[in-house]
């Protein structure tokens, strides 16, 4: 809440040192120079430094209490693909973040529990272990959390704690490696969690030509790339918001991202819609009145902060289209001309809360060639596709033998 | 329940003083006699038959009320074990609704005792049962033009889940016996001499008595368990997710159902299930808490034989010393209990529901 109240003396600050730089969203040989840019992970911008330069990605951050075992990062991954994991044992973690499909879903809205649908776009899982904020409002500050949150809500996995911790505990291999992981008898629901961020901590890219070239191979990045890093952090001003090792200053900013016009030709995303605006703990007045997603505005209840999403992370979105909160736009391309218009996608639309829009998004006269060296730049955060094969799914197994059960009887 | 483990030894006390003749005693306890008429308003009726027929109240769309709930078998289901929801199984009897608006108490352990509202409401959201999330439902409602009609035509303005809550329970006041023999007075002599044992040498009437035939209150009969409970890891699964909510220690060892153990944690009420109504035994066989008994015949020579074995087991029960007769005559005498199979539109939904929620039009200018 903090970076929100923040957020204009924080402007303020990176206005001035552009002034001061001579050039829009320049970054600064200071901040570049600033021992303590280099030490945060998260890259919170620097109050007095502006924005935190790009930088290659390090070793991502390990909680103090949930530290990394190979036996828990292997129950998690298995954890992570199994559909149990949810209320009708159809849907897991991911069938929504599907390997081949960025570790994310190439619709534009998650495809939701069995009956629903969901109402944001399903962000990839890759390094995701570096962000200090999760979902597209923030509201999970771990992986632990938002696993706990996505496997809960009932346009996600729809499960219950008390079902899906019953059902680890009739599959005895996981009764097994929960032992191993956890040391526990039986399977708790909250390790589940722990284990599934701890295999999540482990899908992590970090050999983008991007970080290659940061790290000192200059022949990493083309000559394209290399202009569309100029303009990244110049003339097209992205590097304000995306910025720092995770390309993202973790802030919540309104964009003029526009409603998806799904909203009004589905009756079925209708319903999630109106879901949300209830189980957000909307007003009255608002339920009545909301045509598009609020935001951030659900968590703060701030009017400001109507519209206003966390900045999305950059790297791998070469395999994670479509892109934005609601997933808008299916190219970087239309990404790119979106933010050339000044936050209006092709048909002038944008924001239905356009006071809210961020006054660091104006039109940018970008050239047609000047556009294609940004994509291949945005590009060249992606490596290699990470992609893996689903591991096989241990078994329900009783836990008594009819004989047991006979001898109870007999014991009645 | 202090009260209602007296009421036992009371009982008990007289029945071994009188020795077996239950005859001169049947007068202590309220006949079968037939339900009182409920008063039920047509519309919300209508809207709340709509409702328990749609599998759009599941969380998953999978499964309506009528899945657990069949009307071919008198609103129960013909399986030992009720369905669950998809997903997992269950680790009871699915029970018929039939007459269920005039009960006190509900579900076999009795741990529903207020109004058919929290009923459904527990059916609904229970994550092993409907797994609803009546948000959601609530606004799948409001997405179906037909249900936005009859929600206002029952006077109850726009959906809500509490307007569903209502609706239900008052369809389920639609459900009660029609012509049953036992209240049109139409027995046959068969009937009319398993009714006489019923209320003598059986000692029936001791427990199923009043117009449900039962007397709401929970006893340990001794039936046996239903292993496929523990065997089979789906139906396991739902029953721990069960007695961890409930809070029944070591959960994870359990081999039995505790029943009524749920509601007091008194040892001595381990294996106690609330007595049935014995009204549309017809249809709803197999019977018991937890199904394990296939026919009438069974189940009335279980009582025969002084029920099963269990050392909690209501010392009341002894074998009977039926002969083969007067096992007929019982048999006769319980189906006369059951009416007219509800299975008409009149009790069943037979309307079509939409493939897909249609869209709301111009919905950009409209409130929601």
């Amino acid at each position: 809440m903090s970076n929100v109240i923040q957020t204009p003396t924080l402007l303020a600050a990176a206005i001035t040192t552009a002034l001061l730089a001579g050039c829009a969203g320049q970054t600064t040989s200071e901040a570049v120079a600033a021992p303590a840019a280099e030490k945060s992970m998260a890259a919170a911008p620097m109050a007095m430094a502006g924005p935190a330069p790009l930088a290659p990605l390090g070793e991502p951050p390990i909680p103090a209490d949930n530290l990394q075992s190979p036996a828990k990062i292997e129950l998690g991954k298995i954890l992570f693909f199994d559909p149990r994991l949810g209320g009708d044992a159809s849907t897991g973690c991911s069938t929504c973040h599907e390997p081949d499909q960025g570790w994310a879903w190439a619709e534009d809205f998650s495809r939701g529990y069995p009956g629903t649908v969901h109402w944001r776009n399903s962000q990839t899982i890759i390094n995701s272990a570096y962000f200090p904020r999760q979902f597209w409002a923030g509201s999970a500050s771990s992986n632990e959390s938002q696993a706990r949150g996505a496997a809960r809500g009932g346009v996600a996995g729809n499960g219950e704690a008390d079902i899906m911790e019953a059902r680890l505990r009739v599959i005895p291999e996981y009764v097994e490696r929960f032992r191993e992981a956890f040391g526990t008898q039986w399977p708790i629901i909250r390790d589940a969690w722990r284990a599934i961020a701890s295999f999540e901590r482990t899908l992590v890219q970090r050999d983008t030509p991007l970080d290659k070239y940061l790290l000192g191979d200059k022949s990493a990045l083309n000559a394209d790339e290399l202009k569309g890093k100029e303009l990244f952090e110049g003339k097209a001003g992205c590097i304000q918001c995306h910025n720092g090792a995770i390309t993202s200053d973790q802030d919540f900013h309104n964009i003029g991202i526009p409603p998806n016009k799904r909203w009004e030709e589905d009756g079925l995303a209708q319903i999630t819609f109106r879901f949300e605006q209830y189980a957000k703990g909307q007003t009255q007045e608002g339920y009545r009145k909301a045509k598009s997603d609020w935001g951030f505005y659900y968590r703060s209840k701030n009017a400001w902060d109507k519209g206003k999403f966390r900045t999305a992370p950059l790297r791998y979105l070469k395999y994670t289209a479509p892109y934005m909160h609601n997933g808008v736009f299916y190219t970087l391309e239309e990404v790119v001309d979106f933010y050339d218009r000044g936050g209006f996608d092709e048909d002038g639309r944008t924001t239905l809360f356009p006071e809210n829009k961020s006054s660091l998004i104006k039109p940018l006269g970008l050239t047609d060639d000047e556009k294609d060296a940004l994509i291949a730049f945005l590009e060249s955060m992606s490596g290699e596709e990470m992609l893996m094969d689903k591991p096989a799914m241990p078994e329900y197994a009783p836990l008594f033998t009819l004989a047991e059960l006979e001898a109870a009887q007999e014991a009645k | 329940m202090g009260v209602r483990v007296k009421t036992g030894h009371t009982l008990l006390a007289a029945t071994l003083g009188l020795g077996m003749a239950f005859g001169a005693q049947a007068g202590k306890y309220p006949d079968i006699t037939s339900l009182p008429d409920l008063k039920i308003n047509a519309a919300k009726a209508e809207l709340g038959k709509r409702l328990f027929f749609d599998r759009r109240i599941s969380g998953d769309a999978g499964i309506a009320c009528s899945d657990c709930h069949k009307p071919e078998n008198a609103y129960s289901h013909p399986d030992a074990l009720s369905p669950g929801y998809p997903g997992n199984g269950h680790f009871r009897n699915s029970p018929s609704v039939i007459n269920a608006a005039h009960k006190k108490v509900w579900m076999h352990d009795g741990r529903l005792g207020t109004n058919l509202n929290d009923v459904t409401r527990e059916m609904l959201t229970e994550d092993y049962i409907m797994n609803m999330d009546m948000r959601v439902m609530q606004e799948r409602a409001k997405q179906d033009p037909k249900y936005v009609q009859m929600f206002k035509d029952a006077g109850y303005g726009e959906p809500s889940n509490g307007s569903i809550r209502k609706a239900i329970p008052e369809y389920l006041k639609t459900l009660t016996s029609v012509n049953a023999p036992i209240d049109t007075g139409k027995m046959s002599a068969s009937a009319k001499r398993g009714q006489k044992l019923f209320k003598g040498k059986a000692g029936c009437i001791q427990c199923h008595n009043g117009p449900l035939a039962t007397d709401g209150k929970a006893y340990n009969t001794g039936v046996p368990e239903n292993f496929d409970i523990f065997l089979d890891p789906m139906n396991h699964h739902a029953f721990i997710a069960f007695a961890m909510f409930q809070g029944i220690e070591d959960y994870m060892n359990l081999k039995r159902d505790p029943g009524y153990y749920n509601i007091t944690m008194d040892a001595a009420d381990t294996g106690k299930f609330v007595t049935p109504s014995l009204r549309e035994l017809k249809y709803s066989a197999p019977y018991m808490h937890n199904g394990m008994i296939k026919s009438l015949y069974d189940v009335v020579g279980f009582y025969n034989r002084g029920g099963g074995k269990d050392s909690r087991k209501d010392s009341r029960l002894k074998p009977l010393k039926l002969g083969k007769q007067d096992i007929k005559d019982l048999v006769a005498f319980l189906e006369s209990m059951s009416g007219d199979p509800l299975t008409s539109g009149k009790h069943v939904w037979k309307g079509p529901y939409p493939a897909e929620y249609p869209v709301i039009e111009n919905w950009t200018q409209v409130k929601n």
